[in-house]
């Protein structure tokens, strides 16, 4: 073992390196963070340019493929803010419009809300499971809302959701359109608020407007009919259910 | 001279020229010996892409007898002897090539069109611009082509080949004659001409590497890098890692350094001298790079001494040019707007002694006096657009008024009393601080991505209740404003998660209502301050954003970060209103001015830009650090803004005037924080070395008298007076700094996290 006072030459490299930066005071740890970073780096490098060694038919890796296996690692993850001639351009084309009005008392003043992350991102159970016993005369309003997770990161919908109300309520929902549609057959104009699960005879539900960003949240009322095939019905539910272990 | 004779030998090599070659070479070497200023400085300081392409284009050239590229070579060479009269040679060659005498100038036009169709194919307009700026600018030059500009691209092309090898020791060469020459002109010129040696020895370095000389120009480097001002270590440090071509690429700094133009203010008469010298024979290569790469604004008067041109420069780009500096500010404030009569009722009911009201009233009617007529340096109410006063702005600005006449007045003898906040366990993750106007909240970004609100008064913080709760309460009761909170989410300081990377800035909104924070993870997040929660994530910069602000009357703010961009925002757009481009590094500091039309951003390029909101553009540049900018504020008049960088200096600058008015000498670290008192009296100043210094802004503003001619020649002599100004000293037990507030009764607030 490694006397503690000698580094291994690894880490007398980097320390010789910090110093002709011009670093000179920094925490121990950070000559392990480095050359953990170099190591991660330039394995990286080398495995890319095996890759892309192999796919050229070459027996061994040679310069052009590290070349290329570090031009395709810049690209990737070490991009570089655009250039200035770029920046300028766009900069000019943004200044020319002028500044928009500003509409007085309009409450908070935010962006339309597709934009913000101001929508609920949950979805309730319901009790339609208890109801399979019965011979589907109960009709429970359910509401299932798949949810997106707010940008920046990567949305995800409960597309399982969607093909079940599709199948079932045959309801056009344009999940990647600007606006949200949702049209419910019966044209029964029955207009409770979608929040109140509980009642268990509505038949219809008009979906209130405010609680929907179209890329956010998704909001299906499967509509279950006292009549319809049970075996449908349960199929759906089955569906539904694997939906309630959706990743949101 | 011997590594050109290599290049010589090894193209003749792959011509697989016959004896003509050697001789070629011979009578080259000889007459490149004889007269290598003058075949340089005819070649100008070609760019690599041409002489890449002949070398190619000759390099494949076939066997057996001469190619047709060789025929352009011996083409070139025949020029180029003709031109400096060496008959002799000239026969000599031309009897060893078996030339014809009358076919070489028919050859001589057509190698002229196939070395500029050559150079097109490559990198051309320089290499153009460039032998065009050659023959326009070396009036002096013997080899002054005689046959007009034509024959001069060809040989400047084919030559190029055999200068560009060449060209290191060129460079050193060239620089060693600069620095001769500026060491024998006079004392009063020398200080104005070493203004030359930084930017030139850069763009010379850069030069080289981009050409992939990588030991010329690391000997390069080695030789020139000691003389260089101290205040550009860092700079030179960055180069000094900087030896391949591949290294620049991803460099966005100096790639833009690369191609903008490094400003110098000369006066007359020193430019006169450079002139003069630099036109002469030898010194040609040295006049194109400076006249590729510099701008030169020539002043008439004095040339200045070393301690202006010092306070002055530092930056990425030079200086600014005087026009930059000219254009017309609005630094003027906006007028109050005018508040009812509440406000003499209230008045009434509270102290109430009979002096009071008949104060109160006299106020207001001055306010109104003052805004009858228009203030000349103020912009108009219009100028930009700005959201109107609801009731509680107004309900504000009454307290507001009310708590500015509690005010204390502060001065040389009346320090303000400091409170120190000092955030304790926080690991070194504290990175921004903001209070809010009325100092009722603060706000904490940290490198663990959270944002923290705390409550400094005892009324702690609350949410709004849930939707369901809110249809239960009254809405039609006097203290409606207090039912919709929750009592049971009453707590000291909230949490508010929902960053991805370190929170590097934090602004509270006027109104108390929102908060912005702007992080590593490239977003700018809007978080209601009555349910703390995240209502947007603006998105723009795809990398760190380093700072942002909020607009003194709410509704815009602006947002600067990695990619050298500063954003103008509204809350309800979701992108951008204006984007400020033109800073050559990151943009670490943002700051609005307090009539809410300009916008001040700080740079690690080493300036300050004012930037104008209505239409876009920059309409100052302030140079003078010589390190990145941490700091900015405005005065609360609007006319005076000032910086603080890794330096340890604080600057003052005059808006309106355009010109650095003041220095404060003192901080031995980064000045992090900086902040005017409520009447602009007094200037406290946090930094790294964990001290809060006051200084006496009235004494430093004072002492400007800007004549016309500091204003047209743009530059002031400072007084060494910082010991003057400054008025105290606190220190802190190794706690930085980060964040400075005067409350509206003039006690100083200080934030900084406890760093043992």
């Amino acid at each position: 073992m490694a006397s503690p006072k000698t580094l291994p030459k690894d880490a007398q490299v980097m320390v010789q390196i910090l110093k002709d930066m011009g670093i000179n005071e920094y925490e121990p740890r950070v000559i392990n963070q480095m050359l953990e970073f170099t190591y991660r780096y330039v394995t990286t490098i080398i495995e890319d340019a095996k890759i892309y060694a192999t796919h050229a038919k070459k027996s061994s890796v040679d310069a052009d493929d590290i070349r290329l296996a570090i031009q395709c690692r810049m690209d990737q993850s070490f991009t570089s803010p655009p250039p200035r001639d770029f920046l300028l351009e766009v900069a000019r084309q943004k200044n020319q419009t002028p500044l928009p009005l500003i509409k007085p008392y309009t409450g908070p003043r935010l962006p339309p809300d597709r934009y913000c992350l101001t929508a609920p991102n949950y979805r309730l159970k319901s009790l339609q499971k208890k109801v399979t016993t019965s011979a589907g005369r109960i009709t429970v309003p359910r509401l299932s809302v798949g949810a997106v997770s707010s940008r920046p990161t990567t949305p995800t919908l409960g597309t399982p959701s969607v093909q079940s109300v599709t199948t079932k309520v045959s309801t056009p929902v344009s999940l990647t359109g600007q606006r949200f549609t949702v049209q419910i057959p019966s044209s029964q104009a029955a207009s409770a608020k979608s929040a109140t699960p509980s009642t268990p005879t509505v038949q219809n539900v008009l979906i209130n407007q405010s609680l929907i960003g179209s890329k956010n949240i998704l909001i299906t009322t499967n509509m279950v009919s006292q009549n319809s095939a049970s075996d449908s019905s349960s199929l759906k539910r089955k569906h539904e259910e694997d939906d309630d272990y959706d990743a949101l | 001279m011997p590594t050109v004779c290599d290049t010589r030998s090894e193209m003749a090599a792959v011509q697989d020229a016959p004896v003509e070659a050697d001789n070629e070479k011979e009578i080259k070497t000889e007459t490149l010996n004889d007269a290598a200023g003058n075949h340089a400085s005819a070649a100008g300081g070609v760019i690599p892409s041409p002489p890449v392409a002949s070398t190619s284009s000759s390099g494949p050239a076939k066997a057996g007898g001469p190619g047709s590229e060789e025929q352009q070579t011996l083409m070139a060479v025949l020029q180029f002897l003709k031109k400096n009269n060496f008959v002799g040679a000239v026969d000599v060659l031309r009897r060893e090539a078996g030339i014809l005498e009358d076919s070489d100038e028919s050859q001589g036009q057509e190698l002229a069109a196939s070395a500029l169709g050559g150079a097109e194919a490559g990198d051309a307009t320089c290499t153009l611009s460039r032998a065009s700026s050659c023959t326009t600018s070396t009036p002096a030059v013997a080899a002054a082509p005689a046959k007009g500009g034509e024959d001069q691209p060809d040989v400047n092309v084919v030559l190029s080949a055999y200068s560009q090898q060449g060209d290191p020791a060129l460079y050193q060469g060239y620089y060693s004659g600069l620095k001769k020459f500026v060491e024998s002109v006079l004392d009063c010129h020398r200080a104005e001409l070493s203004q030359l040696f930084y930017p030139l020895f850069v763009h010379m370095y850069l030069e080289l590497v981009y050409n992939n000389h990588e030991t010329e120009a690391k000997a390069f480097f080695e030789k020139f890098s000691g003389d260089q001002e101290c205040y550009y270590q860092d700079d030179l440090r960055v180069l000094s890692g900087l030896t391949k071509k591949e290294h620049m690429k991803g460099n966005e700094t100096l790639l833009d350094f690369r191609t903008s133009k490094f400003v110098l203010r000369i006066s007359r008469d020193s430019y006169q001298l450079l002139k003069r010298h630099l036109q002469e024979r030898q010194n040609n290569q040295i006049w194109n790079i400076i006249q590729e790469h510099l701008y030169i604004d020539i002043f008439d008067g004095m040339p200045r001494s070393k301690s202006q041109i010092d306070s002055m420069s530092g930056s990425l780009a030079g200086e600014a040019k005087r026009e930059a500096n000219k254009a017309k500010v609005f630094y003027g404030l906006l007028k109050e707007p005018e508040i009812d009569v509440p406000l003499d009722d209230e008045d009434e009911e509270g102290e109430n002694e009979e002096g009071k009201p008949k104060k109160k009233k006299p106020k207001k009617d001055s306010m109104g006096s003052k805004s009858k007529k228009q203030d000349p340096n103020a912009p108009q109410q219009n100028r930009i657009p700005l959201p109107e006063l609801k009731d509680s702005d107004k309900l504000d600005k009454i307290m507001y008024m009310k708590e500015a006449t509690k005010r204390i007045r502060l001065g040389p003898e009346s320090l303000p009393s400091i409170c120190f906040y000092t955030f304790l366990n926080a690991y070194q993750g504290l990175t921004a601080v903001d209070f809010t106007d009325d100092s009722s909240l603060i706000a904490g970004g940290f490198a663990d991505s959270t944002v923290r609100v705390w409550s400094v008064t005892p009324k702690k913080l609350r949410s709004v209740k849930s939707a369901a709760d809110l249809n239960l309460i009254d809405k039609e009761s006097d203290d409606v404003l207090e039912r919709i909170m929750d009592e049971k989410s009453a707590s000291e300081s909230k949490i508010l998660y929902g960053h991805s990377g370190p929170v590097y800035g934090v602004s509270f909104s006027p109104d108390r209502n929102y908060l912005l924070s702007c992080s590593e993870d490239g977003t700018v997040r809007l978080w209601s301050l009555q349910t703390f929660t995240c209502l947007v994530g603006y998105k723009g910069h795809n990398y760190p954003v380093w700072d942002t602000q909020f607009s003194p009357y709410g509704y815009y703010f602006i947002s600067g970060g990695h990619d050298r961009v500063a954003r103008l925002w509204a809350t309800d757009h979701y992108q951008p209103l204006r984007m400020f481009a033109g800073h050559l590094a990151d943009i670490t500091c943002t700051q609005f001015h307090p009539n809410s039309n300009y916008v001040a951003t700080g740079s690690a390029d080493r300036t300050v830009r004012l930037w104008d909101i209505l239409n876009g553009n920059c309409v100052r540049i302030f140079t003078g650090h010589k390190g990145p900018i941490h700091s900015l504020a405005f005065s609360p008049n609007g006319k005076y803004l000032a910086s603080g960088a890794t330096d340890g200096r604080v600057l003052l600058w005059d808006i309106g005037h355009g010109l650095m008015i003041g220095e404060l000498k003192g901080h031995t670290d980064t000045v992090y924080s900086l902040k005017f008192s409520r009447d602009g009296e007094i200037l406290a100043s946090g930094s790294m070395d964990n001290t809060v210094r006051l200084w006496d802004s009235i004494k430093a503003f004072d002492d400007i008298e800007t004549d016309d001619f500091t204003a047209a020649t743009g530059h002031i002599h400072l007084p060494e007076n910082s010991q003057e100004l400054l008025l105290g000293t606190y220190m802190t037990k190794s706690t930085p700094v980060i964040h400075l507030h005067f409350t509206r009764r003039n006690l100083l607030l200080a934030a900084g996290a406890y760093n043992p």
